[in-house]
Formats: C-alpha cells, sequence, structure tokens
C-alpha cells in the first residue's frame, strides 16, 4: 500500500505551521485545521479500506509505478500496492480513479473523455500499452501492473512528456491541402474515402509510437502515427499529384518509412484498430514505384 | 486529442494584490494576498467544442488571434459526442430538396418560435460549410459517385444529413481542431471560467483557475465569445457527462448583464439507458440511439402492453421524440413502468445477425454489460439530452446585449424554438461560429480608439475590475476551505432529483412551484459545504459547479411556470395544448430581486421560408432506410 509522504516530512511541516502560527490569518488558521483534520480521517479510512479490502475476495491487485521528481520520497521510482473492489465492467481507468480517490490523492494519470475519445490514458498494462479507459479490469491477470508508456520521459508517476510525439506529429504537416479547391462540392470517390478511412481515426494517444523498437532506438524516426497521418494526406486524391510528391520525399527520409522492420507491435496495440503497418508499407510501395519512374 | 501551441501571449505573473485596488473592498479576508497569473488576449474563446473552434478560426482568418480555453484535454469537447450527422441541404440524393424546405423543417419542429435571422442563416449557410468541412479534410462518407452521402434524420422531408459513420461530431471537431493548428492558433487546456469580468455594460475578461495545478487566472480580453456549452445536466437523468452541461456558459453570461431566453425548452430523449444497480459506471441517461427503434424496436410497459398502441397508432415508436417520450413518462407516473423507473425497449424478434450487423455499437455495449440485445429487452427511460434556450443573442451578429460579450452554440437560444431538429446541433454551431468569429473580429479592429490600452495594445482592466476579479479569486480559496457537512456532489444530485419530479417531461403549477421551493432549500444549505481536496479536484470542479445549475435550474422552473401552454419539448398538463396567443419568446433578466421574465413576440420567417412551411412538406416513415 502507498504511503507517498515519509513521517518526518510530515512533522516538519507541522513545526513549520506552528512557528509561523501567529502570522496566519483566521482563514489560513481554517485552511490548515481542515487539512489536518480530512488527513488524518484519510489515512484512517484508507487504513480501514485496505485491511477490509485485502481479505474480500474480489478485490483486484494493482501495481502502480510512482515517480516525482519534486517529492524527495518519491524521487526513486517504484511500484505501489493498491487492492481495488472489483464491479463489473470496471476498467483500469475505473480501478485507478478509485485508487486515487480512495488511498492516495497524489497518484497522477491524464484521462479526459472516458470513451477513447481524447487519447489522453493511454498506458502500459501487464507489458502492452492500452487506452485506461477501454481496458476491462477482469480480462488481465493479476497483479495489474500499470506503468507510464514506455520510451517517453516520465514527468510524474503515470505521465509521460508528449512534446517528442507531438513535435513528429506536426513535421508531417497533417493538414488537408488540395491543390485546388472546386467551385462546387469537393468531390471524393468511395473508394477513396474507403482507402482513407482508417488511417482517419488517430486520436493521438501515442501507444503504437510507444510499442515501436525502432522508435525507441532512433529518436529522429517519424513513428506509426506520424506516418499514419502522412499517409492519410498522402492517399487522398484530392490533394493532388504535386502534393503527394512533396508528402513523399517527408516520408521517404531517413528517418522515415524505410526504418518500419514490420514488427506488427503498433498495429496491434492500436485502440483504434489502424492498420498502421500496412499503411506504411503501402506507402514504401509508392516510394519504390515513384522512384522507379525517374529512372 | 491534437496539440497547438500553448503559449498564450503576454503572460505574466502578478504577485500580490494590488493594494489601492483592493481598498475599495470591505471585505473581511481583505489583508490576503492572492496570487494569479494574468493572461492579455484581444479576443478569448471559452469553450473548445465545435463552436469556439470554429469561430476561432474566422477569427485568425480575419487577422485577430484568438485564444481558445477549455476545461478538458485537447480535442474532449461534448461535440464528440454527437453522433448521428449535420444537416445541409445538399440535395445529394434528393435534388428537390434546398435551405427553404431545410428552415421550414426547423420551424416545424421548433413550433414557430425559433428566431427567424438564426434559423434561415443556418439552412442557408450549411451547404457552403459543408463544403468547408470537406476542404478542410473531414472525412464524410461517400455515394457510389463520389458525392457526400446522406440519410434521413427524424421529422426532416428528405434526406440532408451528412455523416461519417457513427463518429460525425468527433470527426468534425477533429477537422476543426487540425484547422485550428494549421492556423496555429493558440489553445489553453483544463481551465475554467468561473464568472466574467463585467461592470454590467461592458465584458474586460474573465476569472479562471488552472485544472491542473491549481492556480488563479485572470484573462485580459478585448472581446469574449462564450461557447461553454448548454445545460441539460441539470437533470438526474442525462445524456451528458455529469460535469459538463451544468450550465456555466448561459450562467456566466447572465450574471454578467446579459439576458436569457427559452429557458424551459428542454429536449428529453426517450430512450436513455437506465441504471442497473450492478453496474459500476454510471449508463444511467447515456443515449440508446434511435435506430433501435427504427430497424424495429418495440417499447413494453411492465404489464407486457406494447403501450404506443394507446397514443400513437399510425406511428407507433416511430413517433416524434417529444411524443414518445411523454408516453413513456406516462406509464411509468401511472405504475405501469419498472421497478427502476422505465420500460422495455425489445428488438429481440430480429435475427441475431441482424441486430449484430445493423446495430453494432449498441450490440457491444450491452454486451460489456451482461446483456445480450439479440434475446432479451433492456430497461429505457427519457433522458435530458439537450437545451433549446440559452443566452439571447442578436444573430447578425453574436452581440448580447453586454459590450464584449458575444455567444454561440448550445449556450445559446434561438435557432431550435420549442424542439429541435436531430442534427440540427452541430450545423448550428459551425454556421453560426463562422459567422460571430466574422463580427468579433471586425468589432475588435475598429474597438480602441480613445480607450487606455496597456504596453501589449490590449484594453486596460479598469481598477474597480481587478479589485472584483481579486474577490472572485478569494472566494475560490474559500469555496475550497469550505470546511461544512454538505458534498457538493450530494446538492447536484438532489438538484437532479428535483428537476426530474418537478421540471420534467409533464409539468404542471404545482409542481413547478414545488421545485422552486425545494431549489431555495438547496440554496441554503451551500452555507454548509464541504469541499474534499484542493483547487485540483473532481469535488471543488462540483463546487463551482452549483451556482451556475442552480442559476439555470431557477431558470428552468421560472419559465416552464410563465408558459402556460404547451408547445414542443414543454408540456404543461394544466395547459396542454398549444396557444396561438403564446407564439412568444419568453426572456429572463437579472432585476433588483432576482430573476425578471418577460415575453417577446417571436419573429415571422421570411416569404421564402414561409411558403415552404405553406407547402407542407413531410418526411413518410416508409422512406425511412
Amino acid at each position: 500500500m502507498s504511503t507517498q509522504v515519509p513521517e518526518q516530512q510530515a512533522e516538519e511541516t507541522e513545526a513549520e505551521q506552528s512557528a509561523q502560527a501567529h502570522e496566519q490569518t483566521p482563514q489560513q488558521k481554517r485552511q490548515d485545521k481542515k487539512r489536518e483534520r480530512q488527513e488524518d480521517a484519510a489515512k484512517r479510512l484508507q487504513e480501514e479500506e485496505q485491511r477490509r479490502e485485502m481479505d474480500a475476495d474480489d478485490t483486484y491487485h494493482l501495481k502502480v509505478f510512482r515517480f516525482d521528481p519534486e517529492v524527495a520520497a518519491k524521487q526513486e521510482p517504484r511500484f505501489d500496492d493498491f487492492y481495488v473492489p472489483f464491479e463489473k465492467g470496471m476498467t483500469v481507468l475505473d480501478a485507478l480513479m478509485y485508487a486515487r480517490d480512495h488511498y492516495d490523492s497524489s497518484l497522477t494519470f491524464r484521462h479526459s473523455c472516458r470513451q477513447a475519445v481524447c487519447g489522453s490514458d493511454a498506458l502500459f498494462v501487464n507489458g502492452s500499452q492500452r487506452l485506461g479507459c477501454q481496458t476491462q479490469l477482469s480480462d488481465l491477470e493479476e497483479p495489474v501492473r500499470i506503468e507510464p508508456l514506455p520510451h517517453q520521459d516520465v514527468v510524474k508517476d503515470l505521465v509521460v512528456d508528449m512534446e517528442h510525439f507531438y513535435e513528429q506529429m506536426h513535421s508531417v504537416q497533417p493538414y488537408f491541402d488540395p491543390e485546388e479547391t472546386p467551385e462546387g462540392e469537393q468531390r471524393q470517390s468511395k473508394e477513396n474515402h474507403e482507402k482513407i478511412k482508417m488511417s482517419t481515426r488517430c486520436i493521438w494517444c501515442a501507444a503504437c509510437m510507444s510499442s515501436c523498437n525502432i522508435a525507441a532506438g532512433d529518436n529522429e524516426y517519424l513513428g506509426p502515427a506520424a506516418i499514419n497521418k502522412a499517409y492519410r494526406f498522402a492517399m487522398d486524391e484530392r490533394e493532388g499529384e504535386n502534393r503527394m510528391q512533396e508528402r513523399m520525399e517527408i516520408v521517404e527520409q531517413n528517418h522515415g518509412v524505410w526504418r518500419c522492420q514490420t514488427q506488427f507491435s503498433c498495429t496491434n496495440v492500436c485502440p483504434k484498430d489502424i492498420p498502421l503497418t500496412e499503411h506504411i508499407q503501402e506507402l514504401k510501395r509508392e516510394a519504390v514505384k515513384r522512384n522507379l519512374k525517374f529512372w | 486529442m491534437v496539440p497547438t501551441d500553448r503559449n498564450a501571449e503576454a503572460v505574466d505573473r502578478v504577485a500580490g494584490a494590488d493594494r489601492d485596488a483592493v481598498g475599495a473592498a470591505a471585505d473581511h479576508d481583505v489583508d490576503i494576498d492572492v496570487d494569479y497569473e494574468e493572461v492579455s488576449v484581444p479576443v478569448l474563446v471559452v469553450g473548445a467544442g465545435a463552436a469556439g473552434a470554429r469561430a476561432a478560426i474566422a477569427l485568425r482568418q480575419n487577422g485577430v488571434e484568438p485564444l481558445v480555453i477549455g476545461k478538458r484535454d485537447h480535442g474532449d469537447a461534448h461535440t464528440t459526442w454527437a453522433a448521428g450527422g449535420v444537416n445541409a441541404a445538399l440535395g445529394t440524393h434528393d435534388p428537390e430538396d434546398d435551405w427553404t424546405i431545410h428552415a421550414a423543417d426547423t420551424f416545424d419542429e421548433g413550433h414557430f418560435v425559433n428566431d427567424p435571422t438564426a434559423v434561415e442563416l443556418v439552412a442557408r449557410e450549411m451547404p457552403d460549410r459543408i463544403r468547408e468541412l470537406a476542404d478542410w479534410g473531414m472525412p464524410f462518407d461517400r455515394t457510389p459517385e463520389g458525392d457526400i452521402d446522406q440519410r434521413y434524420f427524424g421529422a426532416q422531408s428528405y434526406r440532408r444529413t451528412c455523416f461519417v459513420g457513427d463518429r460525425t461530431g468527433e470527426a468534425m471537431l477533429d477537422t476543426l481542431v487540425a484547422k485550428a493548428q494549421e492556423l496555429e492558433i493558440p489553445y489553453r487546456d483544463n481551465v475554467m471560467v468561473t464568472r466574467l469580468l463585467s461592470d454590467g455594460e461592458r465584458v474586460h475578461g474573465a476569472v479562471a483557475y488552472d485544472m491542473e495545478d491549481g492556480g488563479f487566472v485572470l484573462f485580459r480580453a478585448d472581446a469574449v465569445v462564450l461557447a461553454a456549452g448548454g445545460f441539460s445536466a441539470v437533470y438526474d437523468r442525462h445524456s451528458s457527462r455529469d460535469e459538463e452541461n451544468n450550465g456555466d456558459g448561459p450562467a456566466l453570461a447572465y450574471e454578467a448583464g446579459a439576458t436569457l431566453m427559452d429557458t424551459e425548452f428542454v429536449q428529453f430523449h426517450p430512450t436513455g439507458m437506465v441504471q442497473d444497480p450492478d453496474w459500476e459506471d454510471d449508463w444511467g441517461g447515456r443515449l440508446v440511439t434511435e435506430a433501435v427503434r427504427g430497424e424495429g424496436g418495440r417499447l413494453f410497459n411492465a404489464d407486457g402492453e406494447r403501450f404506443m398502441e394507446k397514443y400513437s397508432p399510425e406511428q407507433m415508436e416511430l413517433d416524434a421524440r417529444d411524443v414518445v417520450a411523454r408516453a413513456i413518462a406516462r406509464e411509468v407516473r401511472e405504475g405501469r413502468g419498472t421497478e427502476n423507473g422505465g420500460v422495455f425497449l425489445d428488438i429481440s424478434h430480429r435475427e441475431r445477425e441482424f441486430v449484430e450487423r445493423r446495430l453494432p455499437r449498441m450490440y457491444e455495449r450491452f454486451k460489456s454489460l451482461g446483456i445480450d440485445l439479440a434475446e432479451e429487452p433492456v430497461e429505457v427511460a427519457p433522458t435530458a439530452h439537450y437545451t433549446m434556450g440559452g443566452v439571447d443573442v442578436d444573430f447578425r451578429t453574436g452581440e448580447t446585449g453586454v459590450a464584449g460579450l458575444y455567444a454561440v452554440g448550445e449556450t445559446v437560444a434561438g435557432v431550435h424554438g420549442a424542439n429541435r431538429l436531430g442534427g440540427n446541433s452541430l450545423a448550428e454551431t459551425v454556421a453560426i461560429g463562422k459567422l460571430v468569429g466574422d463580427h468579433v473580429a471586425g468589432a475588435v479592429a475598429s474597438m480602441g480608439e480613445g480607450e487606455s490600452h496597456d504596453e501589449e495594445g490590449h484594453g486596460a482592466l479598469p481598477d474597480g475590475l481587478r479589485a472584483l476579479a481579486e474577490r472572485g479569486f478569494r472566494a475560490l480559496a474559500d469555496l475550497e476551505a469550505s470546511d461544512g457537512d454538505v458534498a457538493p456532489e450530494e446538492l447536484h444530485a438532489e438538484l437532479g432529483r428535483l428537476m426530474d419530479d418537478c421540471a420534467g417531461i409533464l409539468r404542471d403549477e404545482a409542481r413547478l412551484h414545488e421545485g422552486l421551493d425545494r431549489l431555495r432549500e438547496l440554496r441554503d444549505r451551500t452555507g454548509d459545504l464541504q469541499v474534499d481536496g484542493d483547487r485540483t479536484s473532481l469535488d471543488f470542479e462540483y463546487a463551482v459547479d452549483l451556482a451556475f445549475s442552480f442559476t439555470m435550474a431557477e431558470a428552468i422552473l421560472r419559465g416552464a411556470l410563465v408558459r402556460e401552454e404547451s408547445r414542443g419539448a414543454h408540456f404543461r398538463s394544466d395547459f396542454p395544448e398549444r396557444s396561438e396567443s403564446w407564439r412568444k419568446n419568453v426572456l429572463v433578466r437579472r432585476g433588483d430581486l432576482g430573476m425578471a421574465l418577460s415575453t417577446r413576440p417571436a419573429g415571422l420567417p421570411s416569404e421564402a421560408v414561409q411558403e415552404a412551411i405553406d407547402e407542407g412538406h413531410e418526411l413518410s416513415y416508409h422512406h425511412l432506410e
């Protein structure tokens, strides 16, 4: 179970508080008292609940990665154990929220829409990249190991730095850019719509990038998500030949499509079932075709 | 989901309050300094859904840089919950459709209290807005000929609804965010506005807090565009997420001096899920798509009667949303409902293969909850889905009557009148969003002569308003420190039950009065709040939402009390008929003694649209695919 704040530190805080007590306004005093009371109550409740729930049969045992560069006790990465009462339909995200709300309010993770649309809660669960909100606890072996996405810098607990991923996404110019805009309606053949349909489903969760061994070893590799974005526009007939050529040049660069070794790890983890590896291979074939043309 | 440049311009940290400015305020804890970040922008767009994004794009294209702020992570807004589609009279399949018939259908469904300027603008502009979205890469489903595909939607005379599978809203927001990103429009996520800085006549900015680190933020802006959603979550059974659509958009405007309109019109979707006590997640109120009935689903009460035979023998389960919702509410109220307060929706007479193929998402969802849609019925009951009412705006400009304050999207009233046509909410966001963005850009550009400016070139904040902002921050700090006995979530839950009981589908005078009494009691209990957690906690967010939700709940109750007739989504069992003399809008203003209500005759459609109305176009249910 989690004891994130060492006792020594708590004592220091108390000492500081009493030293400053004479300067405090009534409101601050009120707040401090309230905080102390809440901390005590929370601690008691937490201990009780954990004791009760460790005994119960239908709890799930979570092992959650913890790290916080700003808290002395958490600078050394470790795993905390949480025992969460199981309810039908409970997801990994539900379990994390339960653990945060009942045991440790400092447990930090990203989440927003809870319906696999926002892409905030990609995690490394029992050794595989998954969306927390989309993963049923009942499908997982215990203990459920929950870690931040590998191959990205950890900011705090389960939160990783997404900056590099976003940079790679931007580098492929992920905006629709047709050469000419017709007077009336922009038409698109049904076949072409079907061809790019799956590629438009990306939610920027970075699960694929995290699963990719190549990306792990080559920081400049565009990665599956960015290449899929490039695919979405390069394969859209309405953008026109010149724009496609420019897009092909982006993905053909040194750290582009040719790095992919078709391990299919990205395809396997994509929560939106985008056939990423296939898209990368198709761009490779397109590149070969184009280069042959010039010989 | 898609990040953009988060660097809001001109961010400076202000440590400590400006004593001179605060001096005037005789506040008991005036001696406490508040730390806050100050952000200065030409235009602040509050709300990061489709309406806010489209307004921001128009602003940027007109050379004005907006800052878009949202309460959630990037790309996560309620727009993504709109599944079915977006209306535009493109005439892909039905060339006889045109914008006047789209407008006529909108008036018919809205029972002629819609704002004619708004309706006609949406209907006329939508074909261009759809083509524009296609130009920006929105992956609309296509016909075999390569045109944008369109499908039938309830109460529309022709196939007019464009779609991207069953994730139209998600695809639309994705497209708008990508466009915003291409234009390098700055966004700031996870920040919530708690009050507008208004002197009653002009808005100068907003008080907000950062939901990730709890810090206070003062936004100074020459103009504020409110695009912050509606208020259907004031009901217990509602189809939104619990902490969304609780009324902050319209309530912020009301508190800043704007007028609300038609708040009594709340759309109840007939088939929301009924919570099973065994489920971990709260599914109560989530939509069971209309397609289940469209594919042959039947409604039964607890006695096994197919009750729609009594209410609508011709159209049965496929009658208009308000008719089916009222029928279910009657059955439950008269004691023929299930023990959880619903009725049964049953499609098990269809082959398993048919159900799986035609209703994949519904089939999967229920399967994950242990219910086999192909074998057994599901419990459903009406659920608050959309609020037609909101801020009263001038649809030529988006102006609210308070200088510098504009509003758009579900936050405003007018397009939908007394009931909304499916597929028109997404349409409103982009059609009106562009108009408002274009107009605000012009207004901001011509502003400033004779006004004082700071070093960044923005209007300076009058001293009185800085003091107001600092009082706002201190009030938030006090709220955080609340140490009473009442949990904010408990008050939300009680408010929800109150609204379900007293201002639900079937309303009458006695119940509405009871609702106002109960609301007063709830308000009294806010003096004894207990906020568990700091300013980054959900508990604190719920506490902040309470005031907004109370305001909008009161507006619904008072509006419903005044409107002594039944029209569209508003049904009074003591006045069960539509009254011609009530072809009016109900306005709610802040008076000296609380809410002041008045009425205003609704405008008339233009000649072209009136002609289309007179032609009596109608959807024939036999055409349904």
